[in-house]
């Protein structure tokens, strides 16, 4: 598994089981997701009634961004006042399931897309700011065009995990997204600065269409004047800078590109942890082998005297 | 082996020989005591003169007789941030199972107020007891061996996370990039993605442009 996916796997999972036709059963389940995001499934008044509620950690910034009418649009009939204790609830009725056994898998695809739905709206806010903007650009050289128009829309800020954020910020030829990760130990840094040197050269070498991407330990000058930007100078911060350009922000590739770039932070440390896990493994390794050659400086054991099962011993004659 | 690393191990090989040379002997400080003469430092006319020998600055060995131990000092070649970090990691799990390793010293020595024994990265001490056990000339192979490979395994631990960086960061920006998102990449494709064979995956970006991919091609063989 190198990507990681979109969708929450035991939503999923427990969704397919239970739309599967298998008797109506008692659910009542927390489902942990990345950066803190916490599901629960549940049948609070009957069987057949599944509540899916989510709790995420920037809710009231997402909700700002346009995320009620994302949620809206997406999961439309199903919404129901969020639970108490969570941000935004789905209520599936199981006596009242598409037809259609297609309709039911989009259905679950859906609902276990929930996190990555909700987490959508300041994207396609920017996406949206984007294609405003460069309509309004066109009228314009890039000398005269006036000052709100140059500049690009406001910076959305998503305070998704407690130390860091995303930032989101539209201009009239591209899409900026800002992520700042925190390296919690100098190994992580020092992994962290291999693995995000190879992203930024990725563009040089093999992907000549990819977006680009900056790495700096400060806030990027897009992120001037923005409150709650953490400035610490002891490179523990990292900011991750993925300039999208026009060929990504075309209307048929937003969602798949909304997706996979959320995916970037969780992706990014994985496989630091996991490179760091190997590196592991391969020492223990290596140490053994190093245990064996020393091994070799003791000399053999010098026999022992043998005994047969019943206790006797054989002496070898004129010893 | 490289031209000079070969002379460097020789040396280390027949200084260490020529410095196992140990016999019991008990502390003339106090009474029932036998402790390593080099660690406890108590008598001077003991210790023998300590000996420095050193590839470059940034690889050497420090061998310090006494009558009774040897200590052996190595540091270990990091040319950037990474070995750096790849040497302290390995150090400290050989340290922390010093236990079986039975010459292993649990710390590298300390650094000595005159800085002439600056940034060593992994000791060993070897008493007239270990002699008496082991075989010396196969102590004095562990030795050299240790040396021989834990810069061999530094280094492709370095290449190890550099071409898996790479690998991760293609296979991530590659499903942005493209034009038409496929739903799934399978391992081949990614295979041929990191073994620099990018023909295929150009083809899927642009379709229709021969020159772009001829040009491609030329990069290729330039890296």
């Amino acid at each position: 598994m190198l990507l990681l996916d979109y969708q929450n796997v035991l939503i999923q999972s427990v969704l397919t089981e239970r739309f599967s036709g298998a008797p109506p059963a008692h659910i009542d389940q927390t489902v942990s997701d990345f950066d803190g995001v916490t599901f629960h499934i549940s049948t609070p008044e009957t069987k057949t009634q599944i509540l899916v509620s989510l709790q995420i950690r920037c809710f009231k910034e997402l909700v700002q961004y346009g995320a009620e009418d994302v949620l809206q649009r997406e999961y439309g009939q199903y919404v129901v006042p969020p639970e108490t204790g969570y941000d935004f609830s789905v209520l599936i009725d199981l006596e009242n399931l598409p037809a259609d056994k297609d309709e039911r898998d989009e259905l679950i695809k859906k609902i276990s897309l929930l996190k990555r739905n909700a987490m959508a709206a300041p994207f396609e806010h920017a996406y949206a700011e984007y294609y405003k903007l460069k309509e309004a650009a066109s009228k314009y050289t890039t000398e005269e065009a006036p000052q709100g128009v140059r500049e690009g829309g406001e910076v959305m800020a998503i305070h998704y995990r407690d130390e860091e954020a995303i930032y989101v910020k539209a201009s009239h030829d591209r899409v900026t997204v800002i992520f700042s990760t925190i390296f919690r130990e100098e190994t992580d840094r020092v992994f962290g600065k291999v693995f995000i040197q190879e992203f930024v050269d990725a563009r040089r070498r093999a992907i000549q269409n990819a977006p680009q991407v900056l790495f700096r330990n400060d806030p990027p000058l897009e992120l001037q004047g923005v409150p709650g930007v953490a400035t610490a100078s002891d490179g523990e911060v990292g900011y991750v800078t993925f300039v999208l350009f026009p060929r990504h922000l075309t209307p048929q590739r937003m969602p798949d590109v909304i997706s996979h770039i959320q995916t970037f932070r969780d992706y990014f440390h994985y496989h630091i942890k996991a490179s760091k896990a190997y590196i592991h493994s391969r020492m223990r390794r290596r140490t053994a082998d190093f245990l064996q050659v020393l091994r070799r400086a003791r000399p053999e054991n010098e026999e022992k005297e043998r005994k047969t099962a019943s206790g006797r011993t054989f002496r070898v004659q004129g010893a | 082996m490289s031209q000079s690393l070969r002379p460097y191990l020789q040396c280390v090989r027949s200084s260490v020989t020529a410095a196992l040379c140990l016999s019991n002997f008990a502390s003339q400080t106090s009474e029932r005591h036998n402790v390593p003469e080099i660690e406890a430092q108590t008598s001077p006319e003991v210790l023998l003169t300590p000996l420095v020998i050193a590839r470059n600055e940034n690889e050497k060995v420090l061998i310090e007789p006494s009558v009774n131990s040897v200590r052996i000092s190595i540091k270990i070649k990091q040319a950037d941030e990474i070995e750096n970090i790849l040497v302290h990691k390995f150090t400290r799990f050989l340290t922390q199972r010093a236990e079986a390793f039975f010459i292993l010293r649990r710390k590298p020595i300390k650094v000595s107020p005159t800085r002439s024994r600056l940034g060593y990265d992994i000791s060993f001490l070897i008493t007239n007891f270990h002699t008496e056990e082991m075989l010396k000339h196969k102590l004095v192979d562990f030795i050299i061996q240790f040396m021989e490979e834990v810069d061999k395994e530094i280094s492709e631990m370095k290449l190890f996370l550099n071409a898996r960086a790479r690998f991760v960061a293609e296979s991530f920006l590659t499903p942005v990039s493209l034009r038409k998102l496929p739903r799934r990449y399978d391992a081949k494709r990614f295979s041929s993605l990191i073994k620099g064979k990018r023909t295929q995956l150009v083809e899927d970006c642009n379709g229709a442009r021969p020159l772009f991919k001829h040009f491609i091609n030329i990069q290729d063989t330039n890296i």
